[in-house]
């Protein structure tokens, strides 16, 4: 599969990775806003900081004049960091003028993005938030009296709806409804979540689950009903009357009383690996292991001895 | 700009002995080779020479065994499928966590028809536990479907080993083996240490032929219904007209392959001069598969704290091609299941790179790939929030 990106886009990400001048690539000492989103379990993840020019008087007219990224992800998620940055610093807005920039802006400003990759640019989107959060209770600015509903990720615990990426429920219904997720596969591509080993999808309480509670249910759809497994044969008894166990204790009974011995003499040694009625599997190790003749061996010395002295019908397999 | 192509297990160049070796059958020679009249005589017979040089890469077995289909996962399909159908009082297959999805989607598809599949797992180098699979042989065992070489890490199992247990346990259960990545670079030979294997899959794409064709290797006797039916061809075991020029193409492809069988000790030594070179530097990098024998062309290596799109990115504008296995490439959400399996660190499983060399590459574009690839992985780490580019450790 080859790259859908923008030009924009590959020259954000090739221009950050030479590190040409007004590219963003760093992280601000003392900052005043710092936010991280994502983890490297997850294949993405992003360190977002910046610096205001500060307001004696009146926190809410602090100006953003730097911002600086650290990325690890893949080429759009670097494209979408670089945008972030530039969007802020093109604008010189306050923290919370800043706020106005969604993953929809980072998008248009890279000329639009694969729809498997926007994630990447929510995953700034979010960054953002976090460090804006960071700034306001670091400024003393009260987020909720401004009517602004930010939730730093550290207070949305909830129950865990993709285990894959650690994705919680409230975060989730809060992006189904802020990004106007209507399917599983609109809200994989934003979140991410149920990517990978996709079980919460129909689960219950899963993302269908959480599609239908915040946009309404679909018509009832037909359930499908798990088969009942299958009660196993009991297991068969072989001609000698002995039982599989009784047989099984009798060969490693006979290896460690006589086939051990000789083998060791020799420099050499056996190690059953499994017993599965008459069928014995081995393995001969030390000087055994390597010798031309251990074929001859395994058929010769261990499963005649066996067949002697447990049952005729025992056969040597060597592992 | 030039280009340095590292992707031989995605595909591989086309010999150009092999399109000559074609070319009449897309020009002239365009004849069915069913049809009975006599210029289409030779078409056929291209055909059968054809047979023969695929049976004799695989140690010169009788040829009327080898089947041409569409490619391997053709192949694959049909090997499990058809045998499934030819044997339904049994109801359990082997196959393992790491298979091509040729073999993994086939088998998942089995489960979901009711059948119970046992996935065998591998170890931190790629390896099978050989206890367990002995211990998932089962009375009710169908099949057996293992691959050779690995496409990602290149790690091969020791078929002939397995092939031998299996039929040693039961010569009822069917051992069948994807050999895509195998047939042509190591040794393989159906007649001898093989010779447990019942059916075998191959590709012509993979040697340096064309694609949209691969064979079938079924043992005679072997207990087993035809997959594509609907013609007479093959002996009714595979239906549809002959792709003649490909047909032709692949054994051209396998002859060179046996000219060529030589080259395994020279591009193994450039994958491990590539190997050392990026080891050494590089920081933090890890071959998958290490301790495992491994494919000669293949080097799969995974750096840590670095995403892999980012690294293909940048050697492709080197003219540098290669394939990752992170999760942004893969078209899901999911890193490879095989790093997956391997239980690869979380750190690095993103960050893995494979290398796969071929009979055409050079000294110095191996010198041309241990020259960028640790700039790139620089590079990449200096944005890294998890890299600290003072000490170059993570942080």
């Amino acid at each position: 599969m080859s790259w859908e990106y923008s030009e924009k886009t590959t020259q954000l990400f090739m221009d950050a990775v030479h590190g040409k001048p007004g590219t963003h690539l760093g992280e601000i000492e003392d900052p005043d806003g710092f936010g991280e989103h994502g983890s490297i379990a997850c294949g993405d993840a992003m360190r977002f900081t910046f610096r205001v020019e500060k307001d004696y008087e009146d926190p809410l007219k602090d100006v953003i004049v730097e911002a600086r990224y650290m990325t690890f992800g893949c080429t759009s998620a670097i494209a979408a960091s670089e945008a972030l940055c530039r969007l802020i610093e093109e604008g010189r807005y306050s923290p919370i003028e800043a706020l106005k920039i969604t993953n929809e802006s980072i998008v248009d400003y890279l000329e639009g993005l694969p729809e498997q990759k926007i994630h990447c640019s929510v995953m700034g989107a979010e960054a953002l938030e976090a460090a804006v959060f960071n700034w306001a209770q670091k400024r003393g600015v009260d987020l909720e009296e401004l009517g602004i509903d930010l939730v730093s990720e550290d207070e949305e615990e909830g129950r865990i709806v993709c285990k894959c990426f650690t994705l919680s429920e409230p975060y989730l219904r809060r992006k189904i409804q802020e990004l106007n997720l209507r399917t599983i596969a609109e809200v994989t591509h934003a979140t991410k979540a149920g990517g990978a080993c996709m079980s919460c999808h129909q689960a219950p309480g899963g993302i269908q689950d959480l599609l239908d509670e915040v946009w309404g249910r679909k018509p009832a759809t037909v359930k499908q009903v798990a088969e009942e497994p299958q009660p196993r044969e009991p297991e068969p008894t072989n001609g000698s009357g002995l039982s599989s166990y009784q047989l099984m204790k009798k060969v490693e009974q006979c290896i460690e009383d006589y086939i051990r011995p000789q083998l060791q003499s020799d420099g050499g040694d056996i190690e059953i690996v499994d017993i599965k009625d008459s069928l014995v599997y081995c393995k001969l190790s030390g000087a055994c292991a390597g010798c031309a003749h251990a074929g001859q061996t395994m058929k010769l010395m261990v499963e005649r001895t066996l067949k002697d002295l447990v049952d005729e019908r025992i056969r040597v397999i060597g592992v | 700009m030039t280009v340095i192509y590292a992707d031989n297990n995605a595909t591989t160049a086309i010999d150009p002995q092999v399109t000559e070796a074609m070319l009449p059958y897309l020009q002239d020679q365009y004849f069915n080779p069913s049809s009975m009249y006599e210029v289409a005589r030779p078409v056929a017979n291209a055909i059968e020479k054809a047979r023969e040089s695929v049976a004799h890469v695989l140690g010169g077995i009788e040829a009327n065994q080898i089947l041409f289909t569409s490619g391997a996962t053709e192949s694959n399909n049909a090997a499990i499928f058809g045998t499934a159908k030819a044997n339904r009082s049994r109801n359990h297959i082997i196959t393992t966590a790491v298979e091509h999805p040729a073999v993994l989607e086939v088998c998942r598809e089995m489960e979901r028809d009711g059948y119970e599949v046992t996935f065998l797992s591998v170890d931190r180098s790629g390896r099978l536990n050989m206890q367990e699979f002995v211990q998932a042989l089962q009375p009710d065992t169908l099949m057996v479907t293992i691959m050779h070489g690995n496409n990602e890490t290149g790690v091969i199992f020791p078929v002939d080993e397995l092939a031998r247990i299996t039929k040693e346990t039961d010569p009822a259960i069917i051992f069948h083996t994807d050999a895509t990545q195998s047939v042509g670079k190591i040794p393989l030979d159906l007649t001898g240490a093989f010779r447990y294997v019942d059916m075998l899959s191959l590709s012509g794409h993979k040697l340096h032929g064309p694609k949209g064709v691969g064979a079938l290797y079924v043992k005679r006797g072997t207990q087993w219904r035809p997959f594509i039916i609907g013609g007479h061809q093959e002996n009714g075991r595979r239906g549809g007209t002959y792709n003649v020029a490909s047909i032709v193409g692949l054994g051209s492809a396998c002859d060179l392959a046996r000219e060529h069988r030589d080259d395994e000790k020279r591009i193994a030594a450039l994958r491990d001069r590539l190997e050392a070179g990026i080891l050494d530097r590089v920081p933090q990098v890890e071959v998958n598969g290490q301790d495992a024998p491994r494919l000669p062309n293949t080097l799969n290596v995974a750096c840590h704290y670095v995403e892999g799109e980012g690294i293909l990115y940048q050697l492709s504008a080197l003219g540098i091609c290669a394939s990752s296995g992170s999760a942004c490439t893969s078209g899901s959400l999911d890193p490879s299941h095989v790093l997956k399996t391997m239980e690869l660190p979380f750190t690095a499983i993103h960050g893995s790179i494979r290398f796969s060399l071929s009979r055409y590459t050079t000294d110095a574009e191996v010198d041309a790939i241990i020259d960028a690839f640790p700039k790139v992985i620089a590079n990449l780490r200096k944005m890294s929030p998890y890299w600290d580019t003072k000490t170059n450790q993570p942080r």
